[in-house]
């Protein structure tokens, strides 16, 4: 090795380069694909479980309060 | 108590065994005119005791750890100087009791330090050989470390435990796990200016690049390239390594205060937004893709960590990303350990060049820590959202610990401003910039 410090600072901007395109590119794409996904898949996650949770509660909850009702009312 | 109770013991040995010489020589004489056999028998007799105890005297340790020997090799078929068969051997076991110490009483990286602290007081132990090819340690080594595989494992466990949900929510903050990378190659050109103009350290610019990955502060990267490019300093840089990653909660925060004001500490960032689900299941295909075209040779670290978190955010093989995330990774965790540890033997660590491992992989681990902070400050400037400059140092890998020490210094300056989850993008895209960083490294030296 004649001269290591030259070596090691072209490696140094090869290496720190790549690292950063590739990091770069990697920012660009996510931020594509966050932008595609929002646009053909719209709060997907959300809404089936969401929507249909609360939907389900809801029918449930009735559900419940008319058997206590009903369970009162015979005690009565 | 104990004490005395074996020398008690020792000493009434060594008494006995006198005496009875003693006996049968001054019988000697009486027994003249016996047969030849008698003699002979007497003769027997006589070693079995004297000779025999001294003997066995000579296969203790006692023995071996006082007495140095010419012409022993250990498990590679080195010679072991003497200073490393005696006074060595106890450094090392006192060096390895205090891993024991800092992993116990202190909970530095216990799940590794007890491991590689154990491995290293067997690797210790002489004439046992462990380390040598058909001993326990040498056995794991060649099974799993001289070959990369271990790390390898480890990885994929670590991507299955990773949760890529912060960093998608803002990606930006993904460069800065790049910037920190600067520890890495920052400290390259500076190990290599030390072995060219001084005579401090003599290390090969294969070493030096093996060295300097310490600054990703990434435990099985570091392993995996030791292994590939200075097999001879693996020891000195998997303890360094899992030390440095281990005191993260010391070696920061004084970083981090000196290089921003206490404005920038105390800057509040925009709440993230929720990530789709499809998001997280893509990322790792979007970053083997990546390392496919762009570095091949970076793909076995990348392919096992991505593997690793398709199998968790693919959310139909749950038992095999929990297989994973616990059984397997503590498996190889403890083999890796037990590995790694078989490098401790003194003939390997107490050298010359381990002293200056250390403290370039110090160095390495404050100057990747301080360029994260600055990339940070810098994107602050620039950036229409504000960033605290904080999370900047969590870009070194070290998950989560980077970003909890990120939480807990911005929280000193602003009760209340939780930058947990803010830092942990820097943090795991730390985790794939240091596996690029570790395949740049490979494809120059292949």
């Amino acid at each position: 090795m004649e001269n290591m410090v030259a070596e090691s600072f072209k490696y140094m901007v090869l290496g720190m380069g790549i690292v950063f395109t590739f990091l770069y590119i990697m920012v660009i794409v996510l931020q594509y694909q966050a932008k595609l996904i929002a646009k053909y898949f719209p709060e997907e996650p959300d809404q089936p479980s969401g929507g249909a949770s609360t939907g389900l509660d809801k029918k449930k909850v009735a559900a419940v309060i008319a058997a206590i009702q009903h369970h009162k009312n015979i005690g009565k | 108590m104990k004490k005395s109770i074996i020398a008690g013991l020792l000493l009434f040995f060594a008494l006995f065994a006198g005496q009875a010489t003693a006996s049968e020589h001054a019988a000697a004489p009486s027994h003249v005119s016996a047969t030849a056999q008698h003699t002979e028998e007497a003769e027997v007799h006589d070693k079995s005791i004297w000779e025999l105890l001294k003997s066995f005297y000579k296969t203790t340790g006692i023995y071996a750890f006082t007495t140095p020997q010419d012409g022993v090799v250990n498990g590679e078929g080195e010679e072991v100087s003497s200073f490393h068969q005696t006074w060595g051997r106890i450094i090392m076991i006192g060096i390895t009791l205090l891993l024991f110490y800092l992993a116990i009483a202190k909970g530095f990286e216990p799940l590794l330090l007890i491991p590689i602290g154990f491995g290293g007081l067997l690797a210790n132990i002489p004439m046992a050989n462990m380390t040598g090819d058909h001993g326990f340690l040498g056995v794991i080594y060649n099974a799993g470390i001289a070959n990369e595989f271990f790390p390898l494992l480890i990885f994929m466990g670590v991507g299955a435990m990773t949760d890529f949900g912060p960093m998608l929510a803002n990606p930006k903050t993904a460069l800065l796990g790049g910037a920190a990378q600067f520890g890495i190659f920052g400290t390259l050109v500076g190990a290599a200016a030390l072995s060219q103009f001084t005579p401090l350290f003599d290390f090969s610019l294969q070493d030096c690049a093996a060295i300097s990955i310490i600054g990703g502060a990434d435990g099985p990267t570091s392993i995996f390239i030791a292994t590939k490019l200075a097999p001879d300093l693996l020891g000195a840089i998997a303890v360094a390594a899992y030390s440095y990653m281990a005191l993260v909660p010391v070696i920061q925060p004084p970083i981090m205060k000196a290089l921003t004001s206490k404005e920038e500490r105390m800057i509040v960032m925009k709440q993230q937004r929720k990530v789709h689900k499809l998001e997280k299941l893509f990322l790792p295909l979007i970053v083997l893709g990546l390392s496919i075209l762009l570095l091949p040779e970076s793909t076995p670290l990348i392919g096992a960590f991505t593997f690793g978190n398709f199998a968790k955010e693919s959310g139909v093989v749950d038992r095999l990303s929990d297989t994973m995330q616990n059984a397997l990774i503590n498996i190889v965790t403890i083999l890796l350990g037990l590995g790694v540890g078989s490098k401790l033997a003194a003939e390997k660590f107490l050298v010359g060049d381990t002293l200056g491992i250390l403290i370039l992989g110090l160095v390495a681990f404050a100057v990747g820590t301080a360029a994260g902070v600055l990339m940070a400050k810098l994107m602050n400037k620039f950036s229409d959202e504000p960033i605290n400059p904080l999370i900047g140092a969590a870009g070194v890998s070290a998950v989560p610990m980077a970003a909890r020490v990120v939480n807990k210094v911005g929280m000193e300056s602003k009760p209340g401003n939780i930058l947990l989850m803010h830092a942990m993008g820097p943090n795991v895209s730390g985790v794939i910039g240091s596996a690029v960083a570790a395949g740049v490294l490979i494809s120059i030296f292949n």
